[in-house]
Protein backbone atom coordinates (compact mmCIF):
# COMPACT_ATOMS: atom_id res chain seq x y z
CA UNK A 1 0.00 0.00 0.00
CA UNK A 2 1.15 3.35 -0.95
CA UNK A 3 1.85 5.90 2.30
CA UNK A 4 -1.39 7.93 0.90
CA UNK A 5 -3.44 4.95 0.85
CA UNK A 6 -2.38 4.22 4.59
CA UNK A 7 -3.08 7.32 5.77
CA UNK A 8 -7.09 7.38 4.75
CA UNK A 9 -7.39 3.88 5.98
CA UNK A 10 -6.08 5.14 9.01
CA UNK A 11 -8.16 7.72 8.78
CA UNK A 12 -11.38 5.87 7.81
CA UNK A 13 -11.02 2.89 10.16
CA UNK A 14 -10.92 5.54 13.11
CA UNK A 15 -14.48 7.09 11.19
CA UNK A 16 -15.84 3.72 11.67
CA UNK A 17 -14.94 2.72 15.19
CA UNK A 18 -16.63 5.94 15.95
CA UNK A 19 -19.56 5.48 14.61
CA UNK A 20 -19.45 2.37 16.79
CA UNK A 21 -18.67 3.94 19.84
CA UNK A 22 -20.34 7.60 19.67
CA UNK A 23 -23.84 6.60 19.44
CA UNK A 24 -23.54 3.82 22.34
CA UNK A 25 -21.69 6.32 24.62
CA UNK A 26 -21.95 9.98 24.30
CA UNK A 27 -25.36 9.97 22.74
CA UNK A 28 -26.73 7.14 24.27
CA UNK A 29 -29.50 9.03 26.35
CA UNK A 30 -30.01 12.19 23.58
CA UNK A 31 -33.44 11.02 22.30
CA UNK A 32 -33.72 13.38 19.35
CA UNK A 33 -32.96 14.18 15.88
CA UNK A 34 -30.17 15.84 16.76
CA UNK A 35 -28.49 12.62 18.20
CA UNK A 36 -27.41 9.31 16.65
CA UNK A 37 -29.55 10.15 13.62
CA UNK A 38 -27.83 13.56 12.99
CA UNK A 39 -24.25 11.52 13.87
CA UNK A 40 -25.04 8.82 11.58
CA UNK A 41 -25.94 11.22 8.90
CA UNK A 42 -23.04 13.68 9.12
CA UNK A 43 -20.99 10.19 9.53
CA UNK A 44 -22.44 9.19 5.84
CA UNK A 45 -21.40 12.26 4.55
CA UNK A 46 -18.14 12.27 5.70
CA UNK A 47 -17.86 8.82 4.05
CA UNK A 48 -18.87 10.24 0.86
CA UNK A 49 -16.27 13.17 0.99
CA UNK A 50 -13.18 10.65 1.71
CA UNK A 51 -13.68 8.87 -1.02
CA UNK A 52 -14.13 11.89 -3.21
CA UNK A 53 -10.46 12.68 -2.09
CA UNK A 54 -8.94 9.57 -2.49
CA UNK A 55 -10.21 8.95 -6.08
CA UNK A 56 -9.46 12.65 -7.10
CA UNK A 57 -6.65 11.33 -9.05
CA UNK A 58 -8.82 8.54 -11.11
CA UNK A 59 -8.71 9.56 -14.54
CA UNK A 60 -9.00 8.02 -18.46
CA UNK B 1 -55.59 -2.34 -3.31
CA UNK B 2 -57.84 -2.44 -7.02
CA UNK B 3 -56.07 -5.29 -8.65
CA UNK B 4 -56.09 -3.61 -12.30
CA UNK B 5 -53.61 -0.79 -10.57
CA UNK B 6 -51.09 -3.30 -10.01
CA UNK B 7 -51.32 -5.17 -13.22
CA UNK B 8 -51.17 -1.84 -14.95
CA UNK B 9 -48.17 -0.94 -13.13
CA UNK B 10 -46.44 -4.39 -13.77
CA UNK B 11 -47.03 -4.14 -17.65
CA UNK B 12 -45.76 -0.92 -17.76
CA UNK B 13 -43.02 -1.91 -15.62
CA UNK B 14 -42.40 -4.53 -17.99
CA UNK B 15 -42.67 -3.23 -21.25
CA UNK B 16 -39.94 -0.14 -20.77
CA UNK B 17 -37.40 -2.94 -18.80
CA UNK B 18 -37.66 -5.47 -21.87
CA UNK B 19 -36.98 -2.38 -24.52
CA UNK B 20 -34.59 -1.06 -22.69
CA UNK B 21 -32.96 -4.56 -22.18
CA UNK B 22 -33.39 -5.75 -26.29
CA UNK B 23 -32.02 -2.01 -26.99
CA UNK B 24 -28.70 -2.66 -24.66
CA UNK B 25 -27.78 -5.42 -27.45
CA UNK B 26 -24.94 -4.54 -29.49
CA UNK B 27 -24.14 -8.05 -31.59
CA UNK B 28 -23.61 -11.46 -30.92
CA UNK B 29 -21.09 -11.56 -27.82
CA UNK B 30 -18.50 -14.18 -28.79
CA UNK B 31 -16.76 -14.64 -25.52
CA UNK B 32 -16.82 -14.44 -21.81
CA UNK B 33 -15.26 -11.23 -21.47
CA UNK B 34 -17.48 -9.27 -24.04
CA UNK B 35 -20.78 -11.10 -22.61
CA UNK B 36 -20.02 -10.87 -18.65
CA UNK B 37 -17.86 -7.87 -18.43
CA UNK B 38 -18.99 -5.85 -21.31
CA UNK B 39 -15.40 -6.40 -22.72
CA UNK B 40 -14.33 -4.21 -19.83
CA UNK B 41 -15.98 -0.73 -21.71
CA UNK B 42 -19.06 0.31 -19.05
CA UNK B 43 -19.40 3.50 -18.55
CA UNK B 44 -19.63 5.58 -15.36
CA UNK B 45 -23.22 6.70 -15.09
CA UNK B 46 -24.94 2.92 -15.95
CA UNK B 47 -22.34 1.32 -13.69
CA UNK B 48 -23.33 3.51 -10.62
CA UNK B 49 -26.77 2.79 -11.10
CA UNK B 50 -26.62 -0.90 -11.88
CA UNK B 51 -24.18 -1.25 -9.24
CA UNK B 52 -26.74 0.26 -6.65
CA UNK B 53 -29.85 -1.45 -8.08
CA UNK B 54 -27.65 -5.25 -7.72
CA UNK B 55 -26.41 -3.56 -4.20
CA UNK B 56 -29.99 -2.69 -2.94
CA UNK B 57 -32.57 -5.61 -2.65
CA UNK B 58 -36.55 -5.51 -1.74
CA UNK B 59 -34.54 -5.88 1.71
CA UNK B 60 -34.55 -2.01 2.12
CA UNK B 61 -37.52 -0.79 1.68
CA UNK B 62 -39.14 -4.28 3.32
CA UNK B 63 -36.59 -5.03 5.75
CA UNK B 64 -34.51 -2.14 7.00
CA UNK B 65 -38.01 -0.28 7.21
CA UNK B 66 -38.92 -2.89 9.46
CA UNK B 67 -35.19 -2.91 11.27
CA UNK B 68 -36.39 0.83 12.07
CA UNK B 69 -39.85 0.12 13.16
CA UNK B 70 -38.94 -2.65 15.49
CA UNK B 71 -35.48 -0.86 17.23
CA UNK B 72 -35.38 2.54 15.44
CA UNK B 73 -32.09 4.27 14.90
CA UNK B 74 -29.98 1.69 14.78
CA UNK B 75 -30.92 0.58 11.34
CA UNK B 76 -29.50 3.48 9.95
CA UNK B 77 -26.04 2.87 11.95
CA UNK B 78 -26.53 -0.46 10.70
CA UNK B 79 -27.03 0.53 6.80
CA UNK B 80 -24.73 3.17 7.13
CA UNK B 81 -21.94 1.24 8.45
CA UNK B 82 -21.99 -1.27 5.80
CA UNK B 83 -21.81 1.92 3.24
CA UNK B 84 -18.82 3.26 5.31
CA UNK B 85 -17.32 -0.43 3.80
CA UNK B 86 -18.26 -0.04 0.09
CA UNK B 87 -14.99 2.61 0.48
CA UNK B 88 -12.75 -1.02 0.26
CA UNK B 89 -13.62 -0.17 -3.49
CA UNK B 90 -11.12 2.94 -2.99
CA UNK B 91 -8.23 0.37 -2.60
CA UNK B 92 -9.47 -2.61 -3.85
CA UNK B 93 -10.97 -1.57 -7.16
CA UNK B 94 -8.28 0.10 -9.48
CA UNK B 95 -6.35 -3.55 -8.01
CA UNK B 96 -8.85 -5.56 -9.39
CA UNK B 97 -8.77 -3.69 -12.22
CA UNK B 98 -5.64 -3.70 -13.40
CA UNK B 99 -5.30 -7.41 -12.38
CA UNK B 100 -8.06 -7.96 -14.47
CA UNK B 101 -7.23 -6.48 -17.38
CA UNK B 102 -4.06 -8.23 -17.01
CA UNK B 103 -4.32 -11.82 -16.52
CA UNK B 104 -8.21 -11.81 -18.05
CA UNK B 105 -9.94 -12.26 -14.87
CA UNK B 106 -13.69 -13.04 -16.07
CA UNK B 107 -14.32 -13.72 -12.44
CA UNK B 108 -13.28 -12.75 -8.76
CA UNK B 109 -13.05 -16.59 -7.84
CA UNK B 110 -10.95 -16.91 -11.50
CA UNK B 111 -8.57 -14.38 -9.86
CA UNK B 112 -8.56 -16.56 -5.98
CA UNK B 113 -7.81 -19.88 -8.20
CA UNK B 114 -5.02 -18.08 -10.43
CA UNK B 115 -3.06 -15.67 -7.54
CA UNK B 116 -2.99 -18.87 -5.35
CA UNK B 117 -2.36 -20.93 -8.03
CA UNK B 118 -4.72 -23.88 -7.68
CA UNK B 119 -7.56 -24.75 -9.99
CA UNK B 120 -9.66 -26.01 -6.41
CA UNK B 121 -9.27 -22.78 -4.59
CA UNK B 122 -11.03 -21.33 -7.82
CA UNK B 123 -13.42 -24.77 -7.60
CA UNK B 124 -14.44 -24.48 -3.91
CA UNK B 125 -15.14 -20.64 -3.63
CA UNK B 126 -17.35 -20.37 -6.83
CA UNK B 127 -19.47 -23.46 -5.32
CA UNK B 128 -18.81 -21.93 -1.67
CA UNK B 129 -20.69 -18.39 -3.69
CA UNK B 130 -23.89 -20.58 -5.37
CA UNK B 131 -24.29 -22.47 -2.15
CA UNK B 132 -25.18 -19.10 -0.44
CA UNK B 133 -26.33 -16.89 -3.11
CA UNK B 134 -28.63 -19.02 -4.77
CA UNK B 135 -30.95 -18.98 -1.73
CA UNK B 136 -30.25 -15.79 -1.34
CA UNK B 137 -31.81 -14.95 -5.04
CA UNK B 138 -35.06 -17.61 -3.76
CA UNK B 139 -35.60 -14.81 -0.73
CA UNK B 140 -35.75 -12.29 -2.89
CA UNK B 141 -38.11 -14.15 -5.76
CA UNK B 142 -40.16 -14.89 -2.50
CA UNK B 143 -40.57 -11.12 -1.37
CA UNK B 144 -41.71 -10.02 -4.98
CA UNK B 145 -44.40 -13.20 -4.40
CA UNK B 146 -45.97 -11.78 -1.00
CA UNK B 147 -45.56 -7.99 -1.86
CA UNK B 148 -47.61 -8.83 -5.49
CA UNK B 149 -50.10 -11.12 -3.25
CA UNK B 150 -50.33 -8.72 -0.36
CA UNK B 151 -50.62 -5.56 -2.44
CA UNK B 152 -53.37 -7.24 -4.77
CA UNK B 153 -55.48 -8.41 -1.49
CA UNK B 154 -54.86 -11.98 -2.91
CA UNK B 155 -56.12 -11.53 -6.38
CA UNK B 156 -52.85 -12.29 -7.38
CA UNK B 157 -51.20 -15.27 -5.75
CA UNK B 158 -47.77 -15.91 -4.61
CA UNK B 159 -46.88 -18.19 -7.58
CA UNK B 160 -47.90 -16.19 -9.76
CA UNK B 161 -45.52 -12.72 -8.47
CA UNK B 162 -42.78 -15.18 -7.88
CA UNK B 163 -43.20 -16.66 -11.43
CA UNK B 164 -43.44 -12.96 -13.02
CA UNK B 165 -39.91 -12.12 -10.82
CA UNK B 166 -37.78 -15.27 -12.26
CA UNK B 167 -39.11 -14.65 -15.31
CA UNK B 168 -38.06 -11.03 -15.92
CA UNK B 169 -34.59 -11.91 -14.14
CA UNK B 170 -33.58 -14.78 -16.67
CA UNK B 171 -35.02 -12.74 -20.03
CA UNK B 172 -33.00 -9.59 -18.20
CA UNK B 173 -30.04 -11.41 -17.98
CA UNK B 174 -30.18 -14.02 -21.14
CA UNK B 175 -30.77 -11.00 -23.76
CA UNK B 176 -27.69 -9.68 -23.61
CA UNK B 177 -25.98 -10.83 -20.63
CA UNK B 178 -24.36 -7.85 -18.56
CA UNK B 179 -25.68 -5.31 -20.66
CA UNK B 180 -28.76 -5.85 -20.82
CA UNK B 181 -28.37 -6.53 -17.05
CA UNK B 182 -27.03 -2.89 -16.54
CA UNK B 183 -29.38 -1.01 -18.82
CA UNK B 184 -32.30 -2.85 -16.72
CA UNK B 185 -30.64 -2.01 -13.82
CA UNK B 186 -30.18 1.79 -14.71
CA UNK B 187 -33.56 2.16 -15.59
CA UNK B 188 -35.01 -0.10 -12.12
CA UNK B 189 -32.44 1.94 -9.80
CA UNK B 190 -34.33 5.47 -11.33
CA UNK B 191 -37.65 3.78 -10.84
CA UNK B 192 -36.41 2.47 -7.04
CA UNK B 193 -35.04 5.97 -5.89
CA UNK B 194 -37.32 8.74 -7.47
CA UNK B 195 -40.55 6.78 -6.31
CA UNK B 196 -39.26 6.20 -2.75
CA UNK B 197 -37.98 9.56 -2.53
CA UNK B 198 -41.34 10.88 -3.67
CA UNK B 199 -43.65 9.08 -1.63
CA UNK B 200 -41.83 9.30 1.51
CA UNK B 201 -41.85 13.29 1.43
CA UNK B 202 -45.62 13.14 0.67
CA UNK B 203 -46.02 10.99 3.43
CA UNK B 204 -43.70 13.11 6.17
CA UNK B 205 -45.71 16.34 4.92
CA UNK B 206 -49.03 14.45 5.61
CA UNK B 207 -47.99 13.69 8.87
CA UNK B 208 -47.22 16.87 9.83
CA UNK B 209 -43.68 17.84 8.27
CA UNK B 210 -40.14 16.84 9.85
CA UNK B 211 -40.73 19.08 12.76
CA UNK B 212 -43.74 16.70 13.88
CA UNK B 213 -42.36 13.88 12.47
CA UNK B 214 -39.30 13.88 14.99
CA UNK B 215 -41.31 15.61 17.85
CA UNK B 216 -43.60 12.76 17.12
CA UNK B 217 -41.24 10.29 17.62
CA UNK B 218 -39.63 11.72 20.51
CA UNK B 219 -42.60 12.06 22.70
CA UNK B 220 -44.54 8.52 21.50
CA UNK B 221 -41.48 6.31 21.27
CA UNK B 222 -38.85 6.72 23.76
CA UNK B 223 -35.85 5.45 22.36
CA UNK B 224 -36.47 5.40 19.07
CA UNK B 225 -33.36 7.91 18.19
CA UNK B 226 -30.85 6.21 20.24
CA UNK B 227 -29.06 2.73 20.72
CA UNK B 228 -29.79 0.58 22.20
CA UNK B 229 -33.19 1.98 22.47
CA UNK B 230 -35.92 -0.46 23.54
CA UNK B 231 -33.09 -3.13 23.22
CA UNK B 232 -33.25 -4.34 20.24
CA UNK B 233 -29.97 -3.28 19.07
CA UNK B 234 -27.86 -4.36 22.42
CA UNK B 235 -24.29 -3.80 20.53
CA UNK B 236 -23.62 -7.63 20.29
CA UNK B 237 -26.31 -7.94 18.05
CA UNK B 238 -25.28 -4.49 16.36
CA UNK B 239 -21.69 -5.60 15.68
CA UNK B 240 -23.09 -9.08 14.41
CA UNK B 241 -25.32 -7.45 11.88
CA UNK B 242 -22.78 -4.79 10.83
CA UNK B 243 -19.55 -6.74 10.49
CA UNK B 244 -20.49 -9.27 7.60
CA UNK B 245 -21.79 -6.42 5.18
CA UNK B 246 -18.65 -4.12 6.09
CA UNK B 247 -17.12 -5.98 3.49
CA UNK B 248 -19.78 -6.87 1.53
CA UNK B 249 -18.40 -4.83 -1.76
CA UNK B 250 -15.65 -7.60 -1.27
CA UNK B 251 -16.74 -10.07 -0.68
CA UNK B 252 -20.25 -10.67 -2.74
CA UNK B 253 -19.17 -11.30 -6.21
CA UNK B 254 -22.32 -10.12 -8.23
CA UNK B 255 -20.74 -6.47 -6.86
CA UNK B 256 -17.08 -6.99 -7.08
CA UNK B 257 -16.89 -8.52 -10.65
CA UNK B 258 -18.00 -5.29 -11.41
CA UNK B 259 -14.99 -4.22 -10.61
CA UNK B 260 -13.48 -5.90 -13.76
CA UNK B 261 -15.55 -3.40 -15.96
CA UNK B 262 -15.06 -0.19 -15.92
CA UNK B 263 -13.93 1.54 -18.75
CA UNK B 264 -11.43 3.45 -16.90
CA UNK B 265 -10.24 4.77 -13.57
CA UNK B 266 -12.45 7.23 -13.80
CA UNK B 267 -15.81 5.23 -15.13
CA UNK B 268 -14.95 3.27 -11.89
CA UNK B 269 -14.80 6.80 -10.07
CA UNK B 270 -18.27 7.68 -11.11
CA UNK B 271 -19.50 4.04 -10.34
CA UNK B 272 -18.28 4.64 -6.50
CA UNK B 273 -19.43 8.08 -6.16
CA UNK B 274 -22.31 7.66 -8.00
CA UNK B 275 -23.35 5.08 -5.83
CA UNK B 276 -22.62 6.56 -2.09
CA UNK B 277 -24.55 9.07 -3.44
CA UNK B 278 -27.37 6.87 -4.63
CA UNK B 279 -27.07 4.75 -1.38
CA UNK B 280 -27.03 7.45 0.91
CA UNK B 281 -30.31 8.88 -0.12
CA UNK B 282 -32.13 5.18 -0.39
CA UNK B 283 -30.53 4.63 2.80
CA UNK B 284 -32.69 7.64 4.37
CA UNK B 285 -35.83 7.38 2.62
CA UNK B 286 -36.05 3.66 4.18
CA UNK B 287 -35.22 4.72 7.62
CA UNK B 288 -37.87 7.70 7.50
CA UNK B 289 -40.03 5.14 5.57
CA UNK B 290 -40.03 2.48 8.53
CA UNK B 291 -40.79 5.77 10.90
CA UNK B 292 -43.48 6.51 9.51
CA UNK B 293 -45.04 3.44 9.75
CA UNK B 294 -44.11 3.08 13.69
CA UNK B 295 -46.05 6.88 14.01
CA UNK B 296 -48.82 5.72 12.50
CA UNK B 297 -48.96 2.31 13.02
CA UNK B 298 -47.78 1.56 16.72
CA UNK B 299 -48.83 -1.77 17.01
CA UNK B 300 -48.21 -4.00 14.52
CA UNK B 301 -47.20 -7.99 15.44
CA UNK B 302 -44.65 -8.40 12.58
CA UNK B 303 -42.26 -5.40 11.60
CA UNK B 304 -41.37 -6.41 7.85
CA UNK B 305 -45.50 -5.65 7.44
CA UNK B 306 -44.24 -1.95 8.10
CA UNK B 307 -44.26 -1.18 4.44
CA UNK B 308 -47.00 -3.24 2.92
CA UNK B 309 -49.29 -1.29 5.92
CA UNK B 310 -48.04 1.82 5.05
CA UNK B 311 -48.57 1.30 1.43
CA UNK B 312 -52.51 -0.08 1.48
CA UNK B 313 -53.18 2.47 3.72
CA UNK B 314 -55.35 6.01 3.12
CA UNK B 315 -52.51 8.03 3.90
CA UNK B 316 -50.63 6.88 0.46
CA UNK B 317 -52.43 7.68 -2.58
CA UNK B 318 -53.17 4.15 -4.62
CA UNK B 319 -51.12 5.09 -8.05
CA UNK B 320 -48.02 6.37 -5.88
CA UNK B 321 -48.63 2.70 -3.97
CA UNK B 322 -48.97 1.05 -6.91
CA UNK B 323 -45.22 3.09 -8.55
CA UNK B 324 -43.84 2.18 -4.80
CA UNK B 325 -44.64 -1.33 -4.61
CA UNK B 326 -43.40 -1.47 -8.63
CA UNK B 327 -40.01 0.20 -7.44
CA UNK B 328 -39.73 -2.39 -4.60
CA UNK B 329 -40.36 -4.94 -7.42
CA UNK B 330 -37.78 -3.58 -9.42
CA UNK B 331 -35.31 -3.71 -6.47
CA UNK B 332 -35.75 -7.49 -6.14
CA UNK B 333 -35.71 -7.95 -9.78
CA UNK B 334 -32.49 -6.49 -10.37
CA UNK B 335 -30.52 -7.94 -7.34
CA UNK B 336 -31.50 -11.86 -8.95
CA UNK B 337 -31.02 -10.85 -12.32
CA UNK B 338 -27.11 -9.55 -11.38
CA UNK B 339 -26.84 -12.44 -9.31
CA UNK B 340 -27.65 -15.09 -11.49
CA UNK B 341 -25.28 -13.60 -14.08
CA UNK B 342 -22.59 -13.41 -11.66
CA UNK B 343 -22.82 -17.02 -10.91
CA UNK B 344 -23.63 -18.46 -14.05
CA UNK B 345 -19.84 -16.81 -15.25
CA UNK B 346 -18.55 -18.79 -12.06
CA UNK B 347 -20.15 -22.27 -13.05
CA UNK B 348 -18.68 -21.58 -16.54
CA UNK B 349 -15.15 -20.22 -15.94
CA UNK B 350 -14.59 -21.59 -12.61
CA UNK B 351 -16.44 -25.13 -12.37
CA UNK B 352 -16.52 -25.98 -16.14
CA UNK B 353 -13.57 -24.02 -17.10
CA UNK B 354 -11.45 -26.10 -14.77
CA UNK B 355 -12.92 -29.83 -14.82
CA UNK B 356 -12.23 -29.76 -18.64
CA UNK B 357 -9.43 -29.59 -20.36
CA UNK B 358 -9.05 -25.96 -21.48
CA UNK B 359 -12.70 -25.87 -23.39
CA UNK B 360 -12.94 -23.34 -25.53
CA UNK B 361 -14.16 -19.56 -24.33
CA UNK B 362 -17.17 -20.00 -26.61
CA UNK B 363 -17.88 -23.70 -25.05
CA UNK B 364 -17.85 -21.66 -21.79
CA UNK B 365 -20.32 -19.24 -22.87
CA UNK B 366 -22.29 -21.43 -24.31
CA UNK B 367 -22.13 -23.37 -20.73
CA UNK B 368 -22.97 -19.87 -18.83
CA UNK B 369 -25.67 -19.13 -20.96
CA UNK B 370 -27.19 -22.57 -20.34
CA UNK B 371 -26.65 -22.55 -16.67
CA UNK B 372 -28.40 -19.02 -16.19
CA UNK B 373 -31.85 -20.60 -16.51
CA UNK B 374 -30.77 -23.69 -14.34
CA UNK B 375 -29.71 -21.15 -11.71
CA UNK B 376 -33.05 -19.25 -11.72
CA UNK B 377 -34.57 -22.26 -11.80
CA UNK B 378 -33.30 -23.41 -8.96
CA UNK B 379 -34.45 -20.15 -7.12
CA UNK B 380 -37.75 -20.10 -8.25
CA UNK B 381 -38.08 -24.37 -6.72
CA UNK B 382 -36.21 -23.08 -3.44
CA UNK B 383 -38.60 -19.73 -3.14
CA UNK B 384 -41.85 -22.75 -4.06
CA UNK B 385 -40.58 -24.59 -0.99
CA UNK B 386 -40.19 -22.11 1.56
CA UNK B 387 -37.65 -24.55 3.46
CA UNK B 388 -36.47 -23.09 6.60
CA UNK B 389 -32.76 -24.28 5.24
CA UNK B 390 -33.37 -21.95 2.34
CA UNK B 391 -34.52 -19.03 4.76
CA UNK B 392 -31.17 -19.96 6.86
CA UNK B 393 -28.77 -20.29 4.39
CA UNK B 394 -30.33 -16.66 2.70
CA UNK B 395 -29.74 -15.01 6.08
CA UNK B 396 -26.34 -16.34 6.60
CA UNK B 397 -25.63 -14.98 2.96
CA UNK B 398 -23.41 -12.58 3.80
CA UNK B 399 -21.80 -13.68 7.02
CA UNK B 400 -21.13 -16.61 4.49
CA UNK B 401 -19.36 -15.41 1.89
CA UNK B 402 -17.47 -12.95 4.63
CA UNK B 403 -15.16 -16.48 5.15
CA UNK B 404 -13.91 -15.56 1.59
CA UNK B 405 -12.91 -12.02 2.87
CA UNK B 406 -9.25 -12.84 4.27
CA UNK B 407 -8.11 -14.69 0.73
CA UNK B 408 -9.36 -11.88 -1.19
CA UNK B 409 -7.14 -10.16 0.81
CA UNK B 410 -4.01 -12.05 1.25
CA UNK B 411 -4.43 -11.58 -3.22
CA UNK B 412 -2.91 -8.20 -3.22
CA UNK B 413 -1.44 -7.80 0.50
CA UNK B 414 -0.22 -10.97 1.55
CA UNK B 415 2.57 -12.98 -0.06
CA UNK B 416 2.43 -15.90 1.95
CA UNK B 417 -0.82 -16.69 1.43
CA UNK B 418 -1.85 -20.79 0.29
CA UNK B 419 -4.28 -22.44 -1.27
CA UNK B 420 -4.50 -24.57 1.53
CA UNK B 421 -4.97 -21.78 3.64
CA UNK B 422 -7.67 -20.40 1.19
CA UNK B 423 -9.74 -23.72 1.09
CA UNK B 424 -9.26 -24.83 4.77
CA UNK B 425 -10.70 -21.47 5.82
CA UNK B 426 -13.56 -21.38 2.99
CA UNK B 427 -14.66 -24.96 3.84
CA UNK B 428 -14.18 -25.19 8.20
CA UNK B 429 -15.58 -20.97 8.75
CA UNK B 430 -18.25 -21.68 5.72
CA UNK B 431 -19.19 -24.94 7.40
CA UNK B 432 -19.36 -23.18 10.95
CA UNK B 433 -21.30 -19.91 9.96
CA UNK B 434 -23.87 -22.42 8.39
CA UNK B 435 -23.99 -24.72 11.48
CA UNK B 436 -24.66 -21.89 14.04
CA UNK B 437 -27.37 -20.36 11.98
CA UNK B 438 -28.77 -24.10 11.55
CA UNK B 439 -28.61 -24.61 15.46
CA UNK B 440 -29.72 -20.67 16.33
CA UNK B 441 -26.72 -20.53 18.47
CA UNK B 442 -25.27 -17.18 19.25
CA UNK B 443 -22.23 -17.64 21.25
CA UNK B 444 -21.44 -14.73 24.13
CA UNK B 445 -24.52 -12.94 22.09
CA UNK B 446 -22.42 -12.83 18.47
CA UNK B 447 -23.67 -14.13 15.67
CA UNK B 448 -22.40 -16.41 13.18
CA UNK B 449 -20.73 -13.70 11.07
CA UNK B 450 -18.63 -12.68 13.70
CA UNK B 451 -17.55 -16.24 14.99
CA UNK B 452 -16.70 -17.41 11.24
CA UNK B 453 -15.00 -14.43 10.12
CA UNK B 454 -12.41 -15.10 13.19
CA UNK B 455 -11.95 -18.74 12.39
CA UNK B 456 -11.45 -17.66 8.82
CA UNK B 457 -8.77 -15.25 9.66
CA UNK B 458 -6.99 -17.40 12.01
CA UNK B 459 -7.37 -20.76 9.41
CA UNK B 460 -5.93 -18.82 6.48
CA UNK B 461 -2.88 -17.06 8.00
CA UNK B 462 -2.35 -20.49 10.46
CA UNK B 463 -2.27 -22.79 7.71
CA UNK B 464 -0.74 -20.72 5.07
CA UNK B 465 2.11 -20.22 7.17
CA UNK B 466 2.15 -24.14 7.82
CA UNK B 467 2.74 -24.73 3.93
CA UNK B 468 4.22 -23.78 0.61
CA UNK B 469 3.24 -20.27 -1.26
CA UNK B 470 3.53 -19.79 -4.72
CA UNK B 471 6.25 -17.10 -4.18
CA UNK B 472 7.03 -17.22 -7.76
CA UNK B 473 3.19 -16.07 -8.59
CA UNK B 474 2.71 -14.10 -5.82
CA UNK B 475 5.82 -12.18 -6.23
CA UNK B 476 5.20 -11.61 -10.34
CA UNK B 477 1.21 -10.72 -9.19
CA UNK B 478 2.26 -8.03 -6.23
CA UNK B 479 4.89 -6.74 -8.00
CA UNK B 480 2.90 -6.15 -11.36
CA UNK B 481 -0.13 -4.45 -9.71
CA UNK B 482 2.22 -2.16 -7.65
CA UNK B 483 3.76 -0.81 -10.43
CA UNK B 484 0.60 -0.70 -12.87
CA UNK B 485 -0.97 1.29 -9.93
CA UNK B 486 2.68 3.83 -9.19
CA UNK B 487 2.38 4.57 -12.77
CA UNK B 488 -1.24 5.52 -13.02
CA UNK B 489 -1.29 7.63 -10.36
CA UNK B 490 2.19 9.20 -9.84
CA UNK B 491 2.36 10.30 -12.90
CA UNK B 492 1.52 13.76 -13.30
CA UNK B 493 -1.32 14.40 -15.33
CA UNK B 494 -1.06 14.64 -19.54
CA UNK B 495 -2.58 18.12 -18.67
CA UNK B 496 0.30 19.14 -16.38
CA UNK B 497 2.84 17.52 -19.03
CA UNK B 498 1.29 19.88 -21.74
CA UNK B 499 1.41 23.01 -19.34
CA UNK B 500 5.16 22.75 -18.77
Amino acid sequence: MERREIGWAIFLIIAVLSAYIVPYTVLREVDAWYGSFLFWSLFGLLIIAVNVFITRKWSE
Amino acid sequence: MNVTFVWIGVAIYVIASLMLAYYSRTGKAKDMTDYFLGNRMMGGVVSALSYSATTFSAFMLVGLAGLTYAGGVGALGFELIYFAGVSLIAFFGPRYWVAGKKYGYVTPTEMLGDRYNSKSVAVVTAIASCLFLIPYSAVQLTGVGYLLSSMSNHEISFTTGVTIATVLAIVFTIIAGIRSVMWTDAFQALLMIITATLVVLIVISRLGGFGNFFGTLEAEHPGSLTVPGNGYFSFPMFLSLTLPWIFFSISNPQVSQRLFMPASFKSMRTMLLGFLVFGFIYTLVAILWGYAALIKFPDLDNPDLATPTLLASDIVPPILAVIVMIGIMAAAVSTIDSIILTLSSMVARDVYGNAKRNPSERRQLLVGKIVIPIIAVLAYLFAQLQLDLIAVLSVSASAGLLVIVPAYIGVFFWKRGTAAGVISSVVISGALVAYLELAKLKPLGYGSGVWGFLLSIALFVGVSLATKAPEEKAEAFIKFVKSELKQQFNQPSNKKVAQR
